[in-house]
């Protein structure tokens, strides 16, 4: 059934599909209407929503909700994700799982509240103290952010780790035709419960990979959750081999995630010696510029990347594969190119930067793609 | 089993350190209240309380400076059958005072206990928001300037159902943490400590002083507020039920009148080329972006795919506001303009942020308010005087009348067409006013578009 809906109400749809049912948020531009809906959403009763004082305690709440079993989200832009920081890293500490949503607009600072932009694609990464790894995916419409909430819950569940899902301003309030009937969505995740015939040790874990088994506060088994380096008992330790084999798995179960977490849409043309590696809101410009491209003759692939962390190094490799350039249109200052570059070293990479609010149109993209190529019959039209 | 697992002695608190005797008391209050440890959630803040968690034997959740707070209001609403006890010190209550403050006005039943020694105990003595004037710290070395605060008078103020202050070294403490663990509501309990390292040494602290303190401070000990509030939590969550594909339950779908099923066929007057792009530019208040919505659902339900960006200031009653309304056979990817077919400009604010009205294709149609004075343009003109239509559909429904005109004048839809599919498809409060605006762009076709 073909609907009209923004990719903010897409967020909602997708978030209640996947059995959201805690959500605590600060307004902010351009994503209050997510916090809107979701407590429209939960006046059945079916999830609790909580307008809060600002993002600090917003995600506070949804780490703490979700170790007691719930499936927490939050929404902000990149103002509010500043103030979710400290509390990403201790929902990571304690493998919560979380999804957050951030809905970007033109910053730094406040920015332009309603302008577009899509520079916290390296920030949503390295967001929080540690350095550690997580999953972090992109929306390029409202379908795809429909996708990719549901997704980011199954993730979140499965790996016990805070997700954070991108859209921006002219994905948020932007309404598309959308039929989110026969959507591939990812199986329906849970967290491992832990068997009820043993005492409880809540970081156990036979393997470095291994996420370890849930037991909800207020269960019958005792659960022990803390921000301190902790042994596989939820103790504070000062032993070494246990502070590596904890920070150790953080990484790991991430690491041994991230060719299943691989989300791309790959249409290559063997013979192509350009790639074009879209994210986000320039994706569409793109699939229209390689469209019109093709039609004159000219031979191009394109990589759409969904999940830009763990970066899907396999599928960048094999997308460019005999290409000579690479050409990474963005949002921003060309954060996501430098990030190509490292997986495509001898390859030219060339970033296609735009962060004046306006859109990268396809006709720009086609007239760089054509440069690169030394001059290609650029299809006619007057603009755009 | 004992809710405290360690004695005094075994705690890592420097000796003589309040913490030790509060923690043992809490232990107490909670035995004497029989729980099962089960039912009872300790959320400890940072600082040298905040590594009290390990000492008890219910469930414990130890998290980030200032935010536990924030925590036990999480916990407390996912499961309000739970007894949820905050352990806090001064400088938690400094860094999160905004959660103290909204969690208490929020009346979430938790129970708040501030272990208050004046200081930073576990970062060396530095003053806190409650170091009383002339208290010296790592950071006062000349005596503190600032007032103290009054943690109590704060929480009274914020809606904090019991409210209470004590010393650690009272023989009430028993009863006041007994008090505190039963009053219905947020509750909080300020015990007043010695911080034997730092601020009882440094500033001759002992126990008779910490009363004398009291009394000069004007930080009486004692039950300040026991007004019951609300009831200690809100019903828990029903568990998330798998809802059917596209999950709407209330509310988020597209609005009142959005979810009108893909006709399949040919709709009989429906004309519509494979790609037809639209800008509507007004001002705020003008319903632009409404009126681009209303045509958009319109058009998703004869089964086309419509995409709206629209752009605007952050204030929604003042300055511009535009829409752009994608029309198209196939997807739309690409949710930018390229070469408009129709452009609507209705006032002064959308001429301005349009842009040039001279790089427009001869092939565009383009209706403009006749009051505005508007640059040489290749598109064809249509100048629509506005003022009979405002009498016909007010104001706030001109731009739908403006677009309805463009679609129909363009040869796209005739107005059979539109007038059967709105009124199968519009729902809602503005239905009438909608299909009245409707109408009222029909009569204005016929009218021929004359070049500039």
């Amino acid at each position: 059934m073909a609907e009209f809906i923004t990719g903010n109400q897409a967020v909602v749809r997708g978030a209640l599909r996947a059995g959201c049912n805690y959500i605590a948020g600060y307004p902010i531009t351009p994503a209050s209407s997510i916090l809107n809906d979701m407590i429209r959403a939960f006046a059945d009763g079916r999830g609790i929503a909580v307008q809060v004082e600002d993002e600090i305690a917003a995600m506070g709440q949804c780490v703490a909700a979700a170790m007691c079993g719930a499936r927490p989200m939050t929404a902000t832009s990149g103002p509010g994700l500043s103030l979710l920081s400290e509390n990403i890293g201790f929902a990571q500490m304690v493998e919560a799982p979380v999804v957050i949503v951030d809905c970007q607009r033109m910053g730094p600072a406040t920015g332009g509240a309603t302008t577009t932009g899509e520079g916290d694609v390296l920030f949503a990464r390295h967001v929080t103290a540690g350095g550690y790894p997580l999953p972090v995916l992109a929306a390029t419409d409202a379908l795809s952010a429909y996708r990719l909430t549901y997704n980011a819950f199954q993730i979140a569940e499965e790996l016990r780790t805070p997700v954070i899902v991108l859209l921006s301003k002219d994905i948020s309030s932007t309404r598309q035709t959308v039929d989110l009937e026969n959507v591939p969505l990812l199986p329906a995740r849970q967290r491992r419960p832990a068997p009820p015939d043993r005492p409880f040790r809540p970081y156990e874990v036979a393997q470095l990979a291994e996420v370890p088994a849930f037991a909800p506060i207020g269960g019958p088994q005792r659960v022990r959750v803390t921000g301190s380096i902790h042994d596989a008992c939820g103790l504070l330790t000062t032993d070494r081999r246990e502070i590596e084999r904890k920070l150790a798995h953080l990484n790991a179960k991430i690491a041994a995630a991230a060719e299943r977490l691989e989300d791309v849409d790959a249409d290559i043309d063997p013979q192509a010696h350009i790639l074009v590696v879209s994210y986000g809101l320039p994706d569409g410009a793109v699939r229209d510029a390689v469209d019109e491209l093709r039609a004159t003759g000219a031979r191009v692939s394109r990589l759409t990347i969904y999940s830009l962390w763990p970066v899907p190094q396999r599928a960048i490799r094999a997308a460019a594969e005999g290409v000579r350039h690479v050409l990474v249109p963005e949002l921003n200052i060309g954060l996501y190119a430098d990030v190509v570059r490292q997986v495509l070293p001898g390859v030219h990479i060339e970033s296609l930067a735009r962060y004046d609010g306006g859109l990268i149109a396809p006709r720009t993209i086609r007239e760089r793609v054509c440069s690169l190529l030394d001059g290609c019959n650029a299809p006619g039209g007057h603009s755009a | 089993m004992s809710m405290v697992t360690a004695t005094r002695q075994e705690m890592m608190y420097c000796p003589g350190c309040s913490h030790a005797a509060v923690l043992e008391q809490l232990g107490a209050a909670l035995d004497r209240l029989g729980l099962p440890p089960e039912q009872v959630c300790l959320v400890s803040d940072i600082g040298c309380i905040g590594t009290a968690d390990r000492y008890f034997a219910c469930h414990t959740f130890h998290g980030l400076h200032g935010r536990s707070i924030t925590y036990a209001e999480a916990i407390k609403r996912c499961r309000p059958d739970l007894l949820v006890v905050v352990l806090i010190g001064d400088g938690g209550c400094g860094i999160g005072t905004a959660h103290l403050v909204h969690t208490a006005r929020r009346g979430v039943g938790i129970k708040v206990f501030v272990c208050n020694n004046f200081n930073f105990g576990m970062t060396g003595g530095q003053h806190s928001p409650t170091t009383p004037a002339g208290g010296v710290t790592a950071t006062t070395p000349t005596g503190a300037g600032d007032r103290p605060l009054d943690v109590c008078q704060l929480v009274i103020a914020s809606g904090g159902a019991f409210v209470a202050r004590c010393s650690a070294l009272d023989r009430n403490l028993p009863e006041m943490i007994d008090a505190t663990l039963r009053a219905p509501g947020f509750a909080l309990l300020d015990i007043w400590e010695l911080c034997v390292a730092y601020y009882m040494p440094t500033n001759k602290l002992n126990p008779p002083k910490l009363v004398e303190m009291s009394r000069e401070l004007g930080m009486p000990f004692g039950i300040l507020k026991n007004e019951p509030g609300r009831t200690d939590g809100q019903p828990a969550a029903r568990p998330a039920a798998d809802v059917p594909a596209g999950g709407s339950r209330i509310g988020p779908s597209g609005g009142e009148h959005s979810r009108a099923p893909a006709r399949a066929g040919v709709i009989p007057g429906l004309r519509w080329p494979p790609r037809v792009e639209i800008a509507l530019a007004g001002s705020a208040g003008e319903r632009i972006r409404s009126a681009a919505g209303v045509i958009g659902e319109i058009l998703v339900a004869a089964g086309l795919q419509v995409a709206q960006l629209d752009d605007y200031p952050i204030t929604v009653r003042k300055g511009f506001s535009l829409s752009n309304l994608i029309v198209a056979q196939q997807p739309i990817r690409y949710t930018g303009l390229r070469t408009p077919e129709l452009v609507i400009i209705q006032s002064e604010d959308g001429l301005r942020r349009f842009g040039s009205l001279a790089e427009l294709s001869p092939e565009t149609l383009l209706i403009v308010n006749d009051e505005l004075t508007w640059e040489s343009t290749p598109a064809r003109v249509l100048p629509v005087t506005l003022a009979p239509l405002i009498r016909q559909v007010e104001r706030a429904n001109v731009a739908l009348a403006l677009l309805t005109c463009g679609l129909i004048q363009c040869g796209w839809i005739t107005a059979e067409a539109l007038r059967n599919l709105a009124g199968a498809t519009l729902k809602g409060r503005f239905r009438e006013a909608n299909l009245r605006a409707i109408e009222a762009g029909m009569r204005l076709v016929s009218v021929p578009a004359a070049r500039a």
